[in-house]
């Protein structure tokens, strides 16, 4: 990011780079690393790097700035430790287009004394939707803006401080693990930041194991990082620590076998079955099912895998219940075996039904008694059993109607069969690759309600969808060789005064604010909806405190803790300023999803646009003296509408007929399931020019060099025929080839003659030795390297069936049933002077 | 049948590794001696006996300490004596050679955990019955079995407790005659206010009474 800005900035409008940055670098050298977040406000507003016309929009635009530079000296001298008040800056959204800041839009900053910002949690682990907290509800009711965390607990980080103490220290009546933002009252005493306790430091904790001196209790890690790991002692194991087991549930019907889905699972298993995370005691079980269900005796000293089938499906029982889940090390030529047979073991077969409720229960009663994960591969809808569903979409329905129905699901049978789950520490993570309707919206609560994962390939078909077959393949590697924690319970605390009420994402409340997640993943994001219950009158700053105990798949107890510290602010405007406008929408977009099932999708829609109006109207009236023209927004909400329209375009919430009922259904899973950051790849895709890429400006990650194309408004005026654009949309990417595109681009990028030759179903960049197709891959591999989903890669034309999905993701634009931006902004600024 | 195999440190009963069979049938009630196996390890100490089975209902525990490290089974009261500690031994015997030496220095419970594959296994072994027959036959010689000494769970666990039921009665004695104190001490100064507020009526009607009489 900063990498990228820093050159930028200096190349940019000497009138914008000068008014602030000029006077601020001299007076504070120390800041200096900080500021290049400030400055892709600057670069949107005057459209830096576009060609001449943007001479004229940089006399247009920077009349409001330059306003806004003479108020900020004096802001500034006053407020400079903290927010920028660059936040606050009124945009008018009407006459500002470019509102996007080049590379990603930077979370904001709390506006906290530097020692304590310094060691805050990061952004990407922990993100408030307010970074400064009001004081009182009412001022949070003024702001209308909603109060809540985003949570990323169990994210892959490179560098995490991990700590074995035989004492944990934890306050004594909240149970707030200690952390930096307590007070040390003396060397003796410390005070909780969340109940404000005053607790005694325990004789160990005196001594500080790293640098070996004795005394200094604020030196310790507990004390410095804000993320850290503990090795958990026995009191807080109810049992001993469980092995990883994984029992794979897979669906052999004719349906199933029809997909050639058997081929990949199998084969990308026998590769990964060295790199499954787990010890000597990792568990491995396999259970197969169409109208039967058939069990797999692997146990030691057979001399091949045994195929035990129960046809009676009403009372399912365990054939021989020790040697069906066996150790992999001990027994990994039997499931070798079975793996390199497995596909061809049904090839004839004519089976069509499905009994995945039965399968379920056979399945939870396998993994019941160790706990562990279990991967459920679904082709179709159960039909007999119990859990039998029925086709309930009608495509008449699909055509014309306002309202979705059958959002919620048909029977509790998963549900309840998901609590049990729970209980016994096991997580379903469910695949569905299903060509007709499945009632995912039923099935999916069996995954939803057991900390499980759901991922879905619509239309999967070996021959047909090798995109499809390339992505399920990818997303197995990963899912199988991912990081996992086994018999998880989360907590997230915050300061007395501020209560939680409500949570999303997958898993069991199980007190009230106690999460239990049989499996825990480095995937899973989770959000919480807070409220301030009693005034936070005579605080400076307030706490949240995530804390996440599992066992690793090395059977060792671990706590991870995430203390996240923000100021408290009694003033609207600082309330706005502090707005972090990613984490606001991914937090209403959770929202409307509960407001989809729990009323209907037209509720959520108005909900959704009613946010935008309302916090709008209130920066209007409330926080600007000068009443001006236009459709105003503070800077740090200026992209506020733009992703609420992208929302209600997104999948799950738009009203155009032609998305499917379980389509619809996945995206409101991943809306509740995805962390922020790849959520917000999915509301708003990023748009690039790459048939010009340079190395200016370029990344360096060890010693390969990744271009940093400018980030593109969703337009098809951004467009042109002579050039080529990829679009990034977190599951899929396009490459969208112009029709006048240069024939350098063609033959040294994409290796064909002409525009015509395209295939109309090229999926790969062909590797080229070439400066253009190095850095091309380079940045498209760069891309996909930083989410947990793999991208296909589409590269289109004009004539390509893809054009459409393509175009509809151009949020920004007029389509048949949505407004276009503009249109949308109108009626946001009729809404609001009403 | 033996339901649940713990391996603990003596010196501070940090858990080394456990096994455990969760039973459909049993699943609840395993928690209660769980829990009690784990107090029954805090009580062990080098003073110890070295051997000992503890009946606890329906179930009984057997025990066996070598070179620090306790082994602990529990098993059904109709588990044969013989068979348990035979078990025991077995595990000793292994454990102590893969790990005897690491045993000190560890700090993490349940270090070798991995060791419950051996465990499991073990535990196969003896509770399959046409195993069960030769191994009885082999150990045999395991002679001292009927020296082993017999104790009440119960009675172990509540060792000390008496002392510290005492402990708990004196403290409460002390809290309630400090409650007694003060208790008195606000029933006296309200006595005084009562006696304050009469006088005080008293006067003031004496002095209105003058007032009015004599003026």
């Amino acid at each position: 990011m900063g990498l990228h800005q820093t050159p930028a900035a200096v190349t940019g409008p000497p009138l914008a780079a000068h008014s602030d940055a000029a006077a601020v670098y001299p007076a504070h050298p120390a800041q200096m690393h900080r500021y290049p977040s400030l400055q892709p406000v600057y670069q949107s507003v005057s459209g830096a790097q576009t060609a001449p016309p943007a001479q004229t929009q940089t006399q247009l635009y920077t009349q409001p700035s330059a306003g806004a530079a003479q108020l900020s000296p004096s802001l500034a001298s006053l407020s400079l430790q903290s927010q920028p008040p660059e936040a606050l800056r009124a945009v008018n959204l009407l006459q500002e287009r470019s509102l996007l800041p080049p590379g990603a839009v930077p979370p904001p900053v709390p506006c906290l004394p530097q020692d304590l910002q310094k060691i805050n949690c990061s952004p990407e682990v922990f993100r408030c939707t307010l970074t400064s907290i009001p004081q009182t509800q009412s001022l949070l009711n003024k702001a209308k803006l909603p109060l809540g965390l985003l949570l990323h607990p169990f994210k892959d980080l490179s560098q995490l401080p991990v700590v074995t103490s035989s004492n944990i220290v934890r306050c004594r009546s909240c149970r707030t693990y200690i952390n930096p933002f307590v007070t040390f009252l003396d060397a003796r005493r410390w005070k909780c930041n969340l109940c404000h306790r005053v607790n005694d430091v325990p004789e160990e904790f005196m001594y500080n194991p790293v640098s070996g001196l004795y005394g200094a209790p604020h030196k310790r890690p507990e004390v410095q990082n804000a993320t850290i790991e503990f090795i958990a002692p026995s009191e807080y194991m109810l049992r001993p620590p469980q092995p990883a087991a994984y029992l794979f549930v897979l669906d052999v019907s004719h349906n199933a076998v029809e997909t050639g889905y058997l081929d990949v699972v199998c084969q990308t298993l026998l590769e990964s079955l060295d790199s499954l995370p787990g010890d000597t005691r990792t568990k491995i079980g396999f259970i197969t099912f169409d109208s039967n269900i058939h069990f797999y005796n692997l146990q030691e000293g057979l001399s091949q895998p045994q195929m035990l089938i129960v046809s009676d499906i009403d009372d399912v029982f365990l054939p021989t219940p020790d040697s069906l889940l066996v150790n992999l090390s001990e027994c990994r030529e039997l499931v070798q075996d079975l793996l390199a047979s497995l596909p061809q073991m049904f090839g004839q077969t004519m089976e069509t039904q499905s009994a995945l409720g039965p399968a379920l229960q056979a399945a939870f009663k396998l993994l019941s008694p160790t706990g562990g994960r279990m991967t459920v591969f679904q082709t179709q809808l159960p039909t007999i059993g119990i859990g039998a569903l029925k086709p309930r979409e009608e495509p008449s329905h699909r055509a014309n109607a306002k309202d979705v129905q059958h959002l919620s699901p048909a029977t509790d049978f998963y549900k309840k069969l998901a609590l049990d789950c729970s209980g016994h520490h096991v997580a379903v993570d469910l695949f569905l690759l299903s060509a007709q309707y499945s009632d995912l919206s039923s099935l999916g609560c069996i995954s939803r309600y057991s900390a499980g994962s759901v991922y879905f390939y619509p239309s999967y078909h070996k021959q047909h969808s090798p995109p499809q077959t390339e992505r399920l393949q990818k997303d197995l590697k990963r899912y199988l060789t991912r990081k996992i924690g086994f018999e998880a319970v989360m907590r997230v605390r915050c300061t007395k005064g501020l209560s939680i009420h409500t949570f999303h994402g997958n898993f069991f409340v199980r007190s009230t604010d106690l999460l239990s997640l049989p499996n825990v993943n480095p995937d899973a994001g989770f959000a919480v909806q807070m409220s301030i219950e009693e005034n936070l009158l005579d605080l400076q700053t307030v706490s949240f405190q995530a804390a996440l105990l599992y066992t690793s798949s090395k059977g060792e107890r671990r706590i991870r803790v995430h203390t996240l510290c923000l100021p408290v602010v009694n003033s609207l405007s600082d309330i706005f300023a502090g707005a972090d406008v990613q984490a606001i929408t991914a937090l209403l977009a959770s929202m409307a999803v509960d407001r989809c099932v729990t009323a209907s999708l037209s509720d959520a829609r108005d909900a959704l646009i009613n946010a935008a109006i309302d916090s709008l109207a209130s920066f209007r009236s409330s926080v600007l003296s000068i009443q001006q023209p236009g459709l105003l927004a503070p800077a740090c909400l200026r992209l506020f509408p733009l992703y609420i329209l992208a929302l209600l375009k997104h999948k799950a919430f738009r009203t155009s007929g032609s998305s499917r009922l379980d389509e619809r259904v996945f995206a409101m899973c991943q809306l509740k399931q995805q962390p922020l950051v790849y959520l917000m790849m999915m509301v708003h895709p990023g748009l690039y020019r790459v048939d010009e890429l340079t190395d200016e400006g370029a990344l360096n990650i060890s010693d390969r060099t990744i271009p940093q194309p400018r980030a593109l408004q969703l337009s098809v005026e951004k467009l042109s025929k002579d050039a080529a654009f990829l679009m990034d949309c977190g599951t899929v990417m396009y490459l969208w080839v112009g029709r006048n595109c240069s024939p350098v681009f063609l033959t040294e990028v994409l290796g064909v003659e002409s525009h015509a030759a395209v295939p109309l179903n090229m999926n790969q960049l062909p590797e080229l030795d070439t400066a253009r197709s190095s850095r091309l891959r380079a940045f498209v591999d760069w891309l996909r390297e930083r989410r947990p989903c793999h991208a296909v890669l589409h590269v289109i034309r004009d004539e390509s069936p893809l054009k459409a999905e393509f175009m509809q993701n151009m949020i920004e634009d007029l389509s048949e049933s949505a407004l276009s931006y503009y249109e949308f902004l109108l009626h946001l600024q009729q809404q609001i002077s009403k | 049948m033996v339901l649940l195999t713990m391996i603990v440190r003596v010196a501070d009963s940090l858990p080394l590794a456990a096994s455990m069979q969760e039973d459909e049938q049993s699943g609840r009630d395993l928690q209660r001696y769980q829990s009690q196996a784990k107090q029954l390890c805090r009580k062990l100490n080098e003073q110890s006996p070295a051997r000992c089975t503890l009946e606890a209902g329906a179930m009984s525990f057997h025990y066996v300490i070598e070179k620090g490290v306790c082994y602990l089974a529990l098993c059904e009261a109709g588990f044969p004596k013989k068979l348990a500690f035979a078990y025991l031994e077995d595990l000793e015997g292994e454990f102590s050679e893969q790990y005897g030496t690491k045993v000190p220095s560890v700090s993490r419970p349940y270090s070798f955990i991995e060791f419950d594959t051996y465990i499991q296994k073990t535990k196969k072994s003896y509770i399959d019955s046409r195993a069960r027959r030769n191994l009885g036959s082999i150990n045999s010689e395991l002679h001292d079995v009927q020296r082993i000494m017999v104790a009440n769970i119960e009675e172990v666990l509540q060792r000390g407790e008496a002392l510290s039921a005492l402990d708990s009665k004196a403290s409460n004695l002390s809290s309630l005659s400090k409650k007694y104190r003060s208790d008195a001490k606000y029933l006296n100064t309200r006595s005084t206010y009562a006696k304050v507020a009469a006088g005080a009526v008293i006067f003031i009607t004496l002095i209105v009474y003058v007032r009015f009489w004599w003026l």
